[in-house]
C-alpha cells in the first residue's frame, strides 16, 4: 500500500516511486518556489538519507506515495493518507508537488483528476480532504475545478517569505465527484457495456 | 519533552508524566465511557511498551506533554503536539480519563495552565485543535482560554446511529484572557 500503483491520466501517469526519482525529489525540496507553495515531503538531505526515506515510506501502512510522470520524465510527486475506520472511507492529500520547471503545462490538473478518479471510481472513497496555503492560486483553482469546498480557514498559519499566510482546509465529497465526473471519468468500461 | 509542574486552582495541576501514568493512559483509551469522541478504542499501547512510549515523548523535540493531576492523583493528560517551530504553531489536545470526575472544571483549569505556558514560555504564536462538536464541554473549556471557532468538519464521527461534526479552533497569545493568567506569571514577584 505504501507505494502507489499506476494510475493513468491523459498527459501524466502516477506510478510507484523509484530510487531514480530521488535526485529530482531532492532538487524540488530545496527549491524556494516549491517551499513557498506548500509543505515539503522531506527537508533537503544527502542521497543516502533520501534512500532511507524511500525505504521507510514503503513500510507506512496508511501513507501512499506516487511519482508523477509526464512527457517521459518524473515531473512531480503526490502523497496521501488513506483511512476509514472512523468517519468513513477517506483520503487526505499530504503533498502534491509539481517540478517548478514544469509549472503551467497542465500536469497538475491532469494528475489531480487521475488521482481523484482513483480515489472515487476505484477505491470508492466517500471524501477527500487537504490543506492549501491561501495564496496558492494554482492549487486552489484545481481544487475548485474538482469540486472542493472550504470547511475551515486557519489564520496566519504558515510563516515564509517574511510573513504569515492563512491556510484553507478543503474537502471534496463523493457527491461532487459523481455530479461533475461520475459519468465521464471511468477507469474501466462498465462490465454491462463490455459484455 | 515533558512540561514542568504548574499548580492551578482547586487542587488541579499539570506535572511531568511518570511511567505509571503511561499505563493509565493506555487503559483509559480502551474504556467506552471516555471514548465516545476519542477513537477508535483499539490500541497498540500496552503496559509492556509504556516505557518506550514515555521515552519517545520525553525525547520528542516537537511536543510538550503533561499529566493532569487532581488532588495529587493523575486523572488525564494534555499537551501541545506536532509543533512546527518555523511557523510557531502546534496542535493542542486534552484527555480526561476519569469519567467520574467530569463536570468539575478539571479540563478548563488544565487548558488555562497549558495555554499560559505555551504563550509565556514556549513562545508559540498560534495553536489549533479539533474537538467533536457534541463535546460542548471540551470546546467551551478551550474557548474560555482564548480559542475561537474557525470552521466545522462535517460528519467526522459516527456513533450509535448518528454522525457528529467536528469543531475546529485556533488561539493566539492576544486571545488569552489576561485576567485569567495563572501563577507564577501573574505574581508580582515573578522574575521578569
Amino acid at each position: 500500500m505504501a507505494f502507489g500503483g499506476i494510475v493513468k491520466g491523459k498527459r501524466t501517469t502516477l506510478r510507484p516511486p523509484t530510487e531514480d526519482d530521488l535526485p529530482a525529489y531532492a532538487r524540488w525540496m530545496a527549491d524556494m518556489r516549491v517551499r513557498r507553495a506548500g509543505s515539503v515531503w522531506h527537508q533537503p538531505a544527502m542521497p543516502a538519507t533520501w534512500k532511507e526515506r524511500l525505504t521507510e515510506q514503503a513500510k507506512d501502512h496508511r501513507g501512499v506515495l506516487w511519482s508523477i510522470e509526464g512527457n517521459g520524465k518524473v515531473v512531480g510527486l503526490v502523497s496521501a493518507r488513506i483511512g476509514g475506520v472512523e468517519g468513513g472511507p477517506n483520503a487526505d492529500i499530504q503533498h502534491f508537488i509539481i517540478d517548478p520547471e514544469e509549472w503551467r503545462k497542465g500536469y497538475g490538473w491532469d494528475a489531480a483528476l487521475a488521482l481523484h478518479r482513483y480515489f472515487f471510481d476505484y477505491l470508492d472513497l466517500k471524501r477527500v480532504s487537504t490543506e492549501v496555503r491561501a495564496d496558492n492560486a494554482a492549487a486552489l483553482r484545481i481544487a475548485e475545478k474538482l469540486g472542493y469546498a472550504e470547511y475551515a480557514r486557519g489564520h496566519q498559519v504558515h510563516y515564509r517569505d517574511g510573513g504569515y499566510v492563512d491556510e484553507s482546509s478543503i474537502l471534496m465529497e463523493r457527491a461532487a465527484w459523481d455530479e461533475r465526473f461520475g459519468t465521464t471519468e471511468r477507469e474501466y468500461v462498465p462490465f454491462g457495456a463490455a459484455r | 519533552m515533558f512540561g514542568p509542574r504548574i499548580a492551578g486552582e482547586n487542587g488541579i495541576e499539570l506535572r511531568p508524566p511518570v511511567l505509571e501514568d503511561y499505563k493509565l493512559f493506555a487503559a483509559w483509551q480502551l474504556q467506552p465511557e471516555v471514548t465516545r469522541f476519542w477513537g477508535p478504542r483499539f490500541s497498540t499501547e500496552t503496559p509492556a511498551n509504556a516505557e518506550e512510549r514515555l521515552k519517545r515523548h520525553l525525547e520528542s523535540n516537537n511536543s510538550v506533554t503533561w499529566s493532569i493531576a487532581y488532588r495529587d492523583e493523575t486523572v488525564g493528560m494534555t499537551g501541545v503536539f506536532d509543533i512546527r517551530w518555523t511557523d510557531r504553531d502546534g496542535e493542542t489536545g486534552i484527555f480526561i480519563g476519569r469519567h467520574d470526575l467530569y463536570g468539575k472544571g478539571i479540563a478548563s483549569e488544565a487548558i488555562r495552565l497549558r495555554m499560559a505556558y505555551i504563550w509565556k514560555e514556549l513562545r508559540l504564536r498560534r495553536t489549533h485543535n479539533w474537538i467533536a462538536l457534541a463535546n460542548r464541554g471540551s470546546w467551551r473549556a478551550n474557548q474560555k482560554a482564548g480559542y475561537s471557532q474557525i470552521g466545522t468538519y462535517p460528519r467526522s464521527w459516527f456513533r450509535s446511529g448518528e454522525w457528529f461534526d467536528e469543531w475546529l479552533g485556533e488561539a493566539f497569545p492576544a486571545t488569552f484572557p489576561s485576567d485569567r493568567l495563572p501563577s507564577p506569571w501573574r505574581d508580582e514577584k515573578h522574575p521578569k
